[in-house]
């Protein structure tokens, strides 16, 4: 009942907060990435957390999406709902043979094949033309229903949705054969096998469900932001955020991808924006061309995944289980 | 007439030029308790691992229920009712001792209630319904081969592989698990026992192999076994370090 009470509260707050919010674009910029994050973290949680197969390749299905629907919208202009869906085949398609082929394999080579999975991604698109290569694809214009699609207030309802949609997944999962098998398959693939479990099936599954719903996310990015290239939605970078994000809230948890991207949205953000340099020295405590002025200026402003790093680092040694392990009781 | 439950024909597994299981036969009759016996490295386990498709066998044929299962994986074989347990325990660690259970209940149901039902049912039988909520991985060793008879009984096999599941366990905890799998057998399992305490298996199985160096050494009933000069000299007077 509490519980109940308080994901209504929770769902109230977050539907309301544009309203609240009103027009500030930067600061519904920073809640859609937020959510955004929120939802990559926990989608990526499903085969990461529970199945205990950890991918660094997020971002080829990410880009996948956000690639499918930016293309097929720039050459054909189609429904960018039917674009969304594509993307999700295409995203499908590469998680199929990707599983198909590493799963076969006993041991941890899942991780190192998703990383050259998304590679070979990332390399392909940036040498094919119709991809616009290295220049990326600029989207000049995009309809859909009499949505106001130049404000960001849609997209924001928009990844707050699949926000939900992953969390309710997640949380019907848990509670079900396949979310007992994945976490069999994460504790002990022997076991499990010996326990009527096909891991090679699960795991495909886990993967598939991910990787659908991180293209969807890739694909809204794409109509939000209009302009995408390889670096933006196909980097390694990407994918280590995901994973960074899920470690830092609690792996394998229903909220820890959340709490993780409520926090380091907003630091990554202050450090990008360089707030700590422009507070110090609008106060008067740093001078803007000393030496520290200029690290806070340049070097700070770059520094946010160096950081992610530092704090994932302090997690492992000191709250194995995430920040949400801290409010678990111990069984 | 005799029904095989299992028929095991010229069974062989080698590992590079280690022959762990050489030329094995024999069969297995319904509702028996049938002991597999044999020096550390004899190849019990492997055999084991053989028969529950972990490793294919090199040569020879594994016949379950009349189908062939050489060729099956392991969670295949666990459906068709032959379910096995590990001389190394492997609790799914950081579930709860429930939830253990319900995994194994989930091979013949995918509604969670019943699951739930069955995995409570087989904590009963165990004797580790105070410890449902308890995390898998935190049980002491005792516990943890209870669990994983619990595991495997949700799983309601027609057979039951049982590695070393007295294994490392006192005098009173062994007791108790034969207690358990008596009941079990009188409810129609069959079960194949692997044991090196002499003294268990005679006293509860109703045949037995006896393995050496991977080779089938003899097969009787426990009062052949232990009067068997071959076995004598081979194992049970080999100063007992078996
Ligand atoms: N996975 C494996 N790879 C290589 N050799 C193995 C493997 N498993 C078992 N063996 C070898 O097979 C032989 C039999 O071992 P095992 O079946 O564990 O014996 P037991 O269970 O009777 O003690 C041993 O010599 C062992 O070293
Ligand atoms: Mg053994």
């Amino acid at each position: 009942m509490k519980q109940i009470a308080f994901l209504a509260v929770l769902a109230a707050v977050a539907l309301a907060l544009p309203l609240v919010i009103g027009e500030n674009p930067y600061i519904i910029g920073i809640l859609i990435s937020m959510l955004m994050m929120a939802a990559l973290s926990s989608a990526w949680n499903i085969l990461g957390g529970y199945a205990g197969q950890y991918s660094f390749g997020h971002a080829a299905y990410f880009g996948a999406g956000a690639y499918t629907t930016l293309i097929l919208l720039t050459l054909y202009n189609l429904n960018p709902l039917f674009c969304i869906a594509v993307g999700i085949v295409v995203a499908s398609i590469i998680a199929l043979v990707t599983g198909s082929i590493v799963f076969r394999l006993r041991g941890h080579y899942f991780g190192l094949a998703s990383i050259a999975v998304a590679e070979v991604v990332r390399l392909s698109v940036l040498n094919f033309n119709f991809t616009g290569g290295a220049q990326g694809i600029l989207l000049s214009d995009v309809a859909l229903w009499d949505l106001d699609l130049n404000s960001k207030t849609p997209f924001y309802y928009g990844m707050l949705l699949v926000l939900v949609v992953t969390l309710s997944i997640t949380a019907y999962l848990r509670r079900s054969k396949t979310g007992y098998y994945l976490q069999a398959i994460r504790e002990d693939q022997d076991a499990a096998a010996s326990l009527g479990i096909n891991i090679y099936f699960y795991k495909n599954k886990a993967l598939l469900l991910s990787a659908a719903l991180t293209s969807v996310l890739g694909s809204l990015y794409g109509l939000y932001i209009r302009f995408i290239d390889t670096s933006a939605v196909l980097d390694l970078r990407l994918s280590i955020e995901i994973i960074l994000t899920a470690i830092i809230g609690g792996v394998g948890t229903l909220w820890g991808p959340v709490i993780g991207a409520l926090l380091l949205v907003p630091l990554a953000e202050i450090l990008r924006s360089n707030l700590i340099g422009d507070v110090l020295i609008k106060a008067g405590l740093v001078s803007e061309t000393s030496g520290v002025g200029l690290f806070l200026k340049g070097s700070l402003a770059n520094a946010h995944v160096l950081l992610y790093g530092i704090i994932t680092v302090l997690c492992i040694l000191y709250l194995p289980k995430g920040i949400l392990g801290l409010f678990r009781r111990k069984k | 007439m005799i029904q095989h439950l299992l028929h095991i024909s010229h069974v062989s597994k080698h590992f590079g030029g280690n022959v762990a299981v050489s030329d094995v036969s024999f069969s297995v009759e319904e509702e028996q308790i049938f002991g597999l016996i044999g020096p550390n490295g004899a190849g019990k386990t492997t055999l084991f691992n053989c028969i529950t498709g972990f490793f294919p066998a090199t040569s020879g044929d594994v016949i379950f229920d009349t189908k062939k299962i050489n060729a099956l994986r392991p969670d295949e074989i666990c459906k068709l009712g032959m379910a096995r347990t590990w001389q190394r325990v492997k609790p799914l660690g950081s579930l709860t001792v429930l939830e253990n259970v319900m995994v194994g209940a989930f091979s013949v149901t995918t509604v969670a209630k019943e699951a739930e039902a069955n995995a409570k049912e087989q904590l009963q039988v165990v004797g580790l319904n105070d410890y449902a909520t308890k995390s898998a991985g935190s049980l002491p060793i005792g516990l943890k081969k209870k669990l994983e008879l619990a595991r495997v009984l949700a799983t309601r096999p027609k057979m039951l592989l049982l590695d070393e599941i007295c294994g490392g366990l006192n005098h009173t905890e062994t007791d108790t698990i034969l207690d358990i799998i008596r009941g079990i057998r009188k409810k129609g399992a069959t079960i194949i026992f692997i044991e090196h305490d002499m003294k268990a298996v005679t006293s509860i199985c109703d045949r037995i192999v006896v393995l050496n160096s991977g080779e089938k050494l003899a097969e009787g009933t426990p009062g052949e076994i232990t009067t068997n000069p071959d076995v004598i000299a081979a194992y049970l007077g080999g100063g007992h370090h078996a």
